[in-house]
């Protein structure tokens, strides 16, 4: 587990510097540099004042199994939100008038949070997923010349699996 | 003396005490305080709130929700709904501060997303119709399927998107009476987390719906 700064809780106490043992909080743009980091060392998180600092996990835990009656159900409310979000996103670009572009705006933002909560929670909470990953090979065969493949190229080569 | 809550943010009107500070005085009944009467935290409208009952129903499930038998094969996932898959696991990365992964993600959704099929000639009041089906029929379903099974999870998800998706239908309702009148002299946020839809000057120290601080209730601008 490398270590990261929160910017916005960051008070500049610079503890981090301090105490770190390799230099790896001494950086120009105060992003701590993860390949100097000794995952799991700590002590700058203990060090930080401001509790500014926390590890990121490099292994995630397996998706939790749905029941299939959640996730229908789950499925029936987001396509809904799905249909609104589109409905409100082509209300909004034909508006004459900027106060109904701009609440037609507002539903469709909306609705797209929705849908991604909602979706999220039928089983497509971790990108290193089971789940995911055989929804992105289902993409595979994705031959249409605007479809960004080495944007699923990529993901398929570095997402690493939960599976132990 | 009766009390009533807000549905969306849990704010409790209490008859007894009124709201002076509004110019409610205390003992004044529900039914006499005015029509357009919002809630004084989250902007929610008089319909939102609902009698607190003191003496509180059992909720009496059936957890064989896995054995039953009438949830038909999932349908394939639709183009929208793959999109707002992947455009909510670019957040993941971007979480997990996995910056490649997350524009991967945001490009793959943005191709999805661009392939959703209209839906011709609909308007914001066919929104407020689905909206009516969400509430009456799907929410119900899915909270019952998500209780049965124990996914706290799902039953976040449910119970914040309801709550969003009732303020909604309380400002479409208005915005089909009012017109753009109702939003003329005020700015409109969107909680970036679950949604919630705020109409005022400045958005609640925290999301009336998720609670989340109010830095992420966005501004929506008018252009």
């Amino acid at each position: 587990m490398p270590a990261y700064r929160n910017v916005r809780l960051c008070t500049k106490d610079c503890m981090c510097l301090y105490v770190c043992p390799t230099g790896a909080t001494n950086t120009e743009n105060s992003i701590i540099d993860v390949t100097k980091c000794t995952p799991g060392c700590m002590a700058c998180v203990d060090a930080c004042p401001s509790a500014a600092i926390s590890m990121v996990p490099l292994d995630y835990p397996p998706q939790q199994s749905k029941a299939k009656v959640v996730i229908a159900a789950q499925r029936a409310l987001a396509l809904s939100k799905v249909k609104q979000r589109k409905i409100a996103s082509d209300v909004a670009a034909g508006a004459e008038k900027p106060v109904t572009r701009q609440f037609a705006e507002a539903i469709a933002m909306s609705n797209r949070r929705m849908s991604e909560d909602i979706l999220r929670e039928s089983g497509y909470m971790l990108p290193q997923s089971d789940e995911v990953r055989k929804l992105l090979e289902t993409m595979k065969d994705n031959k249409a010349s605007d479809f960004p493949s080495e944007a699923l190229e990529l993901l398929l080569n570095k997402l690493q699996s939960t599976r132990k | 003396m009766k009390r009533y809550k807000c549905t969306i943010c849990g704010y409790a009107y209490d008859e007894s005490v009124g709201i002076p500070e509004k110019g409610i005085a205390p003992g004044t009944k529900w039914q006499d305080i005015p029509e357009d009467f919002v809630c004084p935290l989250c902007n929610a409208s008089k319909s939102a709130f609902k009698l607190i009952d003191d003496e509180v129903q059992p909720l009496d499930v059936v957890a064989d929700a896995d054995s039953a038998e009438h949830v038909e094969n999932l349908k394939e996932l639709t183009y929208g709904e793959i999109s707002a898959i992947c455009s909510n696991l670019a957040i993941g990365c971007e979480k997990q501060r996995l910056t490649d992964e997350m524009n991967a993600f945001y490009k793959i959704a943005d191709y999805f997303q661009a392939k959703v099929a209209g839906e011709m000639g609909k308007t914001l009041d066919d929104t407020a119709k689905m909206l009516d089906d969400d509430l009456g029929v799907k929410y119900p379903a899915a909270f019952d399927a998500a209780k049965a099974d124990a996914d706290r999870g799902a039953l976040r998800s449910i119970v914040w998107s309801e709550k969003v998706s009732l303020m909604t239908k309380s400002l479409l309702e208005r915005f089909a009476k009012e017109g753009e009148a109702m939003l003329a002299n005020s700015k409109i946020y969107v909680c970036d987390i679950c949604g919630f839809i705020y109409i005022g000057d400045t958005p609640p120290e925290v999301c009336p719906v998720c609670k989340v601080p109010s830095f992420k209730m966005l501004a929506v601008e008018r252009r």
